[in-house]
């Protein structure tokens, strides 16, 4: 007993200075946003699997027209491969091959190829529209609903522009400006921003008058301060979800505006294009019309429920 | 409530007129206008001055410019002197010829008149020389022209597109002198035997009358114009194309106006109706048939307009998704994360991120190979029929979206305190969700309402391409690929007006709906 007595003033314990740096440190479980979001997102086996099969997409669609670049006429002088079907195709060009594994367009043309290329071309409008609007968006967005003055002059702006039927903006500036890649990403982007910097607006709106901004504002926190780290960090979730939705929807709409005819132009390869070509004959040559469809189908439901589900994990209210 | 209506109504007149102006700029002076020559053979095969007049004259086809020719100027000139054979008259060919000689041609005295008048007018003058090879020998389509245009500016086009928006009837339209009677008024109706009030000087000769088709009241009085298309339906009011039934003709046993008494009876399709005045002289037929100048007239037609094919496909469209998407929402509500939940959600993934064209063409071909429906609008025995398919998919996606949002606005509602009050209470569960929480959950949708009805005029691109019905929705897309200005801009007009209405006829609905809803800001309610 005696002896415990003693180690306990000299060996057991040692003293430690007063730390400055120590002692402003909380002593909780580490907790990163980010890392957090990823974890709740991989907990679902779901999530997994279609992002293997996104990556895959992706993947080949850059990659093989890389070694296989999609040639349209190449067969065009030989009437013979006009609309062969996988089987015939793959008869007639000897073997098996995946070039000819969705047999051949009203050209001779590869159906797989077409379709590798035309995806990239979608992936690539989807992407890159996306992050204009989104970005335009967003800024926009934010210092609309922050400014009150800004706010007064834009809504004059919103309410003329947005009794303008969509379809029919698209429409003329196609029919203006042409239809080749960039002209149509204008096209798109020109005002596509500004249903998003709307929707951004109302909810910068809300949470600009909360308590927490008030006593922030009151502080003297100056603005862009203010949007970055008081307001912004509070809508990640919400521009998750927009993202969710705004990048199927250009893929859609390609398809949609190549469908009526002013879509991309005929030496873009592009699904909608695909699509409509194949339509008139979707009974007789199915495999010209069903492919592009499904690819276009499978990247937009890929995108769309990662796209929620990324959403749901990024609302820290699920991390617990 | 007056004046911010009155507010309202202003702010969304001046909108309107900027989109049409924005349109009107974009579409006339922002276009490169060579396009329509693209595909155009006859261009092709024109060649010097020649092809410059084809361009002009397609132009102010096209309604980009207004065009004189001197040609022209000539014919009305010497028809005017002498009659049909102007074309043998020596001074009719000296003056012609003149435009031929680049020297000299400004010293004809026709050829002055000609410039005097157009510059006038406001016009420009342009001459073109005619293109001669080394020789001196005129080239093949190179004569010489002299042409005057005139390009209107925007605001110019506007307004007076504007003004013609509409036109009322008044007894002094008819500006021929010999008419000596003018007067509207109430005469006995021949053909329908009842009351109808005839006008003598105005345009038309019936301006209300009644009879038994729908809408049994039909008037002439007042016009709307929202323009002539250029090329599709050359030189046709775009009212008349959506608004004419596209069926055969309607025969009836019928007798002229001047015949109406005796016992000659005609089997035609006319409908009497639609007289208007005509300023040519009768012919000696026309003279046993009509009692005066109101000889033109039109024929009717039996079946659907294209406007009312669309409106007919959509309004049922709209229908069956309320009826259908609303129930759905509160079940899916009502069983949050359970199977008819999952399901739902299934759906409303589906309808959402799947481009419209793939599940219209999956259900298209489910309908027809396995319920053997008619696919083609065109094709079909049973008229009725054609109508399942088109319908079923419009209504699809709004099914949908209609789920979503109801389900959506349920679930924020369900933890609200009015909930837990009637539970308190002791409602039934079945009690709270479809009376009360639905109640409320709909102030979020009703705003959407007349904006679906409205919206069920505009037609359906894709659905109506996909069945060929003969229906509105591919106006404006085919008007735009045949450069087919006039609809385009009658188009902006129509769609542009009906989402202003729709917004204005939805606010008013939710502030009806929901009585805490006031539109106007001043405090305690609308006054």
């Amino acid at each position: 007993m005696s002896n415990i007595q003693t180690q306990k003033d000299s060996k057991l314990f040692t003293f430690i200075d007063n730390n400055a740096i120590q002692s402003e440190r909380i002593t909780a479980p580490r907790y990163s946003y980010w890392a957090s979001v990823f974890r709740v997102f991989f907990r679902k086996k779901i999530n997994i699997v279609l992002l293997i099969v996104f990556v895959l997409i992706i993947a080949g669609s850059f990659i093989i027209p890389i070694f296989a670049p999609y040639a349209p006429y190449e067969n065009v002088t030989d009437a013979k491969t006009y609309n062969l079907s996988p089987a015939a195709a793959m008869s007639y060009f000897g073997g098996f091959s995946f070039k000819w594994i969705f047999g051949t367009g009203g050209q001779g043309n590869s159906i797989f190829y077409g379709i590798v290329s035309s995806a990239r071309t979608s992936l690539m409008l989807a992407v890159i529209c996306a992050a204009i609007n989104m970005t335009i968006g967003i800024i926009l967005g934010a210092v609309w609903g922050y400014s009150k003055k800004f706010d007064a002059v834009m809504l004059v702006v919103y309410n003329i522009i947005a009794n303008v039927p969509y379809i029919l903006l698209i429409s003329v500036l196609v029919y203006i400006i042409g239809s080749g890649f960039w002209p149509f990403v204008f096209a798109l982007t020109v005002t596509g921003w500004l249903g998003i910097a709307y929707f951004f607006r109302t909810q910068v709106l809300i949470i600009r008058d909360r308590e927490y901004s008030l006593a922030s504002r009151c502080l003297g926190t100056p603005i862009p301060r203010m949007i970055s780290k008081n307001i912004l960090p509070f809508l990640t979730s919400v521009i998750v979800t927009l993202l969710a939705t705004e990048l199927p929807h250009y893929i859609s709409m390609e398809v949609f505006l190549s469908y009526i005819g002013v879509g991309l132009s005929a030496d873009v390869p592009s699904l909608g294009r695909m699509i409509q070509e194949a339509q008139s004959a979707f009974i007789t040559y199915p495999w010209e019309f069903w492919p592009p469809v499904a690819i276009a189908s499978a990247i937009t439901i890929i995108l769309y429920v990662l796209g929620q589900n990324l959403a749901d994990a990024s609302d820290p209210r699920t991390h617990m | 409530m007056k004046k911010y209506m009155l507010k309202r109504i202003l702010f969304s007149i001046f909108s309107l007129l900027v989109v049409v102006a924005t349109v009107m700029l974009l579409v006339y002076t922002m276009i490169n206008r060579n396009v329509i020559f693209q595909m155009d053979d006859t261009w092709n095969k024109k060649s010097s001055n020649d092809r410059t007049i084809y361009e002009y004259t397609m132009y102010s086809k096209y309604g980009y410019l207004s065009y004189v020719d001197y040609t022209s100027f000539l014919k009305s000139k010497y028809e005017q002197l002498y009659g049909s054979e102007y074309t043998k008259n020596a001074d009719y060919k000296a003056d012609k010829d003149a435009v031929q000689d680049e020297a000299h041609y400004l010293e004809n005295s026709t050829v002055q008149a000609f410039i005097a008048e157009n510059e006038a007018k406001g016009y420009e003058v342009k001459y073109l020389t005619p293109d001669r090879s080394k020789s001196g020998k005129v080239k093949n389509g190179g004569n010489g022209y002299l042409i005057a245009i005139h390009e209107e500016s925007v605001f110019l086009r506007l307004w007076n597109y504007v003004t013609h928006f509409f036109t009322i009837e008044t007894t002094r339209d008819v500006t021929d002198a010999n008419l000596t009677e003018r007067y509207i008024r109430w005469e006995k109706d021949p053909y329908s035997g009842f009351y109808a009030l005839v006008g003598s000087g105005t345009t038309h000769k019936y301006l209300l009358y009644f009879d038994g088709r729908f809408p049994f009241i039909h008037q002439n009085f007042i016009h709307m114009s929202l323009g002539t298309s250029y090329t599709r339906y050359r030189g046709q009011e775009i009212t008349d194309v959506i608004n004419r039934p596209a069926g055969d003709q309607l025969k009836a046993r019928l007798q002229y106006p001047a015949q109406v008494g005796t016992d000659t009876y005609i089997d035609s399709a006319i409908d009497f109706h639609t007289l208007s005045y005509n300023p040519n002289p009768r012919t000696r037929t026309e003279e046993t048939q009509f009692p005066d100048q109101y000889t033109t007239y039109s024929y009717r037609y039996s079946g659907l307009s294209m406007l009312e094919n669309s409106f007919v496909i959509g309004l049922i469209a709209t229908l069956i998704a309320y009826l259908i998407g609303l129930p759905l929402g509160i079940l899916m509500a009502r069983h949050k994360d359970g199977l008819a939940d999952k399901i739902g959600n299934m759906y409303i993934i589906f309808i959402m991120a799947v481009p419209s064209l793939a599940y219209i063409f999956l259900f298209a071909t489910i309908g027809t190979s396995l319920f053997n429906l008619p696919y083609k609008f065109a094709n079909a025995e049973v008229k009725i029929l054609a109508y399942v398919l088109p319908t079923i998919s419009l209504a699809l996606p709004s099914i949908g979206s209609l789920m979503k949002w109801m389900r959506r606005y349920m679930i924020d509602q369900m933890n609200a305190d009015y909930v837990k009050f009637a539970r308190a209470e002791g409602l039934s569960e079945k009690e709270i969700f479809s009376k009360h929480i639905s109640a409320n959950a709909m102030i979020y949708l009703v705003h959407g309402i007349p904006g679906n009805i409205l919206g069920c005029l505009t037609g359906a691109i894709i659905t109506e391409s996909v069945y060929s019905v003969p229906g509105v929705g591919n106006l404006l897309t085919r008007a735009i690929n045949g450069h087919d200005n006039g609809i385009i801009v009658a188009c902006t007009v129509f769609y542009t007006s009906l989402s202003i209405i729709s917004v204005i006829l939805g606010d008013l609905l939710l502030a009806k709906y929901d009585p805490r809803i006031s539109l106007s800001s001043s405090k305690g309610g609308g006054r």
